[in-house]
């Protein structure tokens, strides 16, 4: 066995292991024993039953496909913008999510359980449109990340703007919900964002070769009789409907889709194929533990998980720049 | 020899500018052709026609007809040309870590359908492509690492695991050293197949090719043998210089020189070149 499929069934296990000591972290005390004996369907105590099965499985399980998703999307736009820097976020996705999510907090206060998401999610699709829109009216493809960049300052501003003329405790909503936090989701959740995240899954691995031939560039994609134009635009929609799926559900959770790929890369490899498989089980391990860091630190409240994977993440690639200095 | 690709009236015109003026040639199986010509005749142009590069013949600026297998190259799918032209480009770079069987795989794409994954039989077309242009020992290596003559036989070694009936190469021995220059194309030469390609060096472009064509002006000016090609005044008229032939005493390949005197700094294409 080589070295990648040994990586990859330590990986396995990790995320099993990972999930299953995740859920019994929390404030009722719950240990292994009593978790194995309600996972068989044998429970004693029956508010342990509900705790697991309706509380911390749906939570453990959000965070699982969550992570996956974020590192998922960061991974499939590295390769097929050929920028290790490239994240979902920065073409405006959360931007977009958070002015949806604005105006439903200032416009439909009543019934927000559904029209919160709804309206992130559709913001946030918003926000890739213009992206999308303005790179094609400057045919440069390649341009994504920049339009992006300037589109996700524009959306912010007009949130900003609505936030400051708004009602004080909608804008406390919005901002809280921004710093992105798993305390609320539910087992439906998991069922929306975990049929996305299978569809891109498969999308990718049907056309991983392509996405590879990307790699060594555009002229010779196309050599090799890759649709350059049509498989990015694909591949950004794809990124931008789970972006955007998870992130009307989980708010804002930064870095993910930056930082697991780089260490994918080191670990596994970089053609698409090892990284989406490896961003998806690395990505599920890191985001089911920030989870269980941002429920467990604080003795009686929750720190938002966004702010953690973003302290993370910046001392994340301080650390990287800093080795790649000592390198060169 | 059988025809392979027939370009008949290809002309390309951006505004008022022609890129391509009524180029008319035929090329046969196992014809090593260089194209060569001054920068901006219209060389690397005439490669993306040729092989309908991102369906650039379908542009209203182009027209003219390109045969590949007595079919016009429009009715075939992108998967389908790359079955049959296999591109070497000028610039290959990448900023991710991929390993020389990373780069060899994608020569697998245009033969393979979509979830598939590698075979036993890849892998060993793979190795025989990299023993073929002496790499046996670098599968693993890192592809950016390589040395620029290195990374360009890599490439043609893809090119070979591609399969493809045509080896299409664009400026093959741009940023090689001396030594490079000769080795990689000596190993397009002997490969046994089909070779069109943009060269700079006229004496390389005269020793490796059996054929030359000489662009000037998006036009076909020549279409010959070196030696018919090569003129003094054929080459004295396109590229501004005074210019002798002769044959190399080593190789018995068609030499050309050319030198400068003081009558050729009022010649307006030096000039023109000085000012820029």
């Amino acid at each position: 066995m080589n070295k990648v499929s040994t990586t990859l069934i330590v990986l396995v296990c990790l995320v099993v292991v990972s999930a299953m000591a995740a859920i019994t972290f929390g404030p009722a005390d719950i240990d292994s024993s009593q978790l194995i004996s309600c996972l068989v369907g044998n429970c004693q105590n029956p508010i342990a039953n509900v705790v697991i099965w309706q509380v911390r499985i749906p939570r453990v399980l959000v965070a699982l496909v969550a992570g996956m998703g974020l590192a998922i999307a960061g991974a499939i736009l590295q390769n097929t913008t050929r920028n290790p820097l490239a994240d979902p976020y920065l073409f405006g996705i959360v931007s977009g999510a958070g002015l949806g999510a604005t105006i439903a907090n200032i416009s439909l206060a009543d019934n927000l359980t559904i029209a919160l998401p709804l309206a992130a999610f559709l913001g946030a699709l918003f926000s890739v449109i213009i992206v999308v829109f303005i790179a094609k009216v400057l045919q440069r493809m390649e341009q994504l990340l920049l339009a992006g960049v300037a589109v996700s300052f524009m959306l912010a501003s007009i949130t900003q703007f609505i936030l400051y003329f708004g009602e004080p405790f909608a804008t406390n909503r919005v901002i809280f919900w921004l710093m992105g936090s798993l305390a609320r989701v539910e087992m439906s959740n998991f069922y929306v964002i975990a049929s996305v995240l299978l569809i891109a899954i498969i999308t990718v691995l049907a056309l991983h070769r392509q996405i590879d031939a990307l790699l060594l560039g555009d002229e010779s994609a196309a050599s090799l009789g890759v649709d350059v134009d049509k498989l990015r635009l694909l591949m950004l929609g794809l990124c931008a409907a789970l972006t955007a799926t998870i992130v009307a559900y989980c708010g804002g959770i930064g870095f993910v889709g930056l930082m697991i790929p780089h260490i994918v890369r080191q670990l596994i490899g970089v053609t698409t194929l090892k990284l989406i498989i490896g961003s998806a089980l690395i990505g599920a391990i890191f985001l089911i533990w920030v989870d269980v860091i941002a429920r467990s630190s604080l003795p009686h409240a929750e720190i938002p998980i966004g702010i953690i994977t973003s302290a993370l993440g910046s001392i994340f690639f301080l650390f990287i720049m800093y080795r790649s200095r000592a390198v060169t | 020899m059988s025809t392979l690709l027939n370009i008949s009236q290809l002309s390309w015109q951006i505004e008022n500018k022609a890129i391509l003026q009524n180029i008319n040639f035929n090329v046969c199986k196992g014809e090593v052709i260089g194209i060569i010509g001054p920068n901006g005749a219209g060389k690397t142009s005439l490669l993306r026609c040729l092989t309908n590069q991102g369906n650039i013949l379908s542009s209203q600026n182009i027209t003219g007809n390109v045969q590949l297998k007595n079919r016009s190259i429009l009715q075939y799918s992108a998967k389908e040309v790359a079955q049959h032209f296999a591109l070497v480009m000028q610039k290959n770079e990448t900023i991710f870590a991929l390993s020389v069987q990373d780069v060899m795989k994608m020569g697998l794409l245009p033969h393979k359908s979509l979830f598939s994954l590698d075979s036993d039989h890849d892998k060993a077309q793979i190795s025989l492509a990299l023993k073929k242009v002496g790499l046996s020992n670098s599968l693993h290596s890192h592809f950016n690492q390589l040395s620029g003559g290195e990374q360009q036989r890599v490439l043609i070694a893809r090119a070979l695991v591609q399969a493809s009936q045509i080896l299409v190469l664009d400026e093959p021995t741009n940023h090689l050293d001396v030594y490079y220059q000769h080795q990689v194309l000596q190993l397009v030469n002997k490969l046994n197949i089909t070779v069109i390609m943009t060269v700079h060096d006229l004496n390389l472009a005269s020793l490796y090719c059996q054929r030359l064509l000489l662009l000037d002006h998006g036009q076909l000016i020549c279409d010959g043998t070196p030696e018919e090609v090569l003129t003094p005044e054929q080459l004295s008229k396109i590229f501004g210089l005074p210019c002798q032939q002769s044959i190399d005493a080593i190789t018995g390949a068609t030499h050309v020189s050319f030198y400068l005197n003081e009558s050729n700094e009022q010649h307006s294409h030096f000039s023109e070149t000085l000012d820029e």
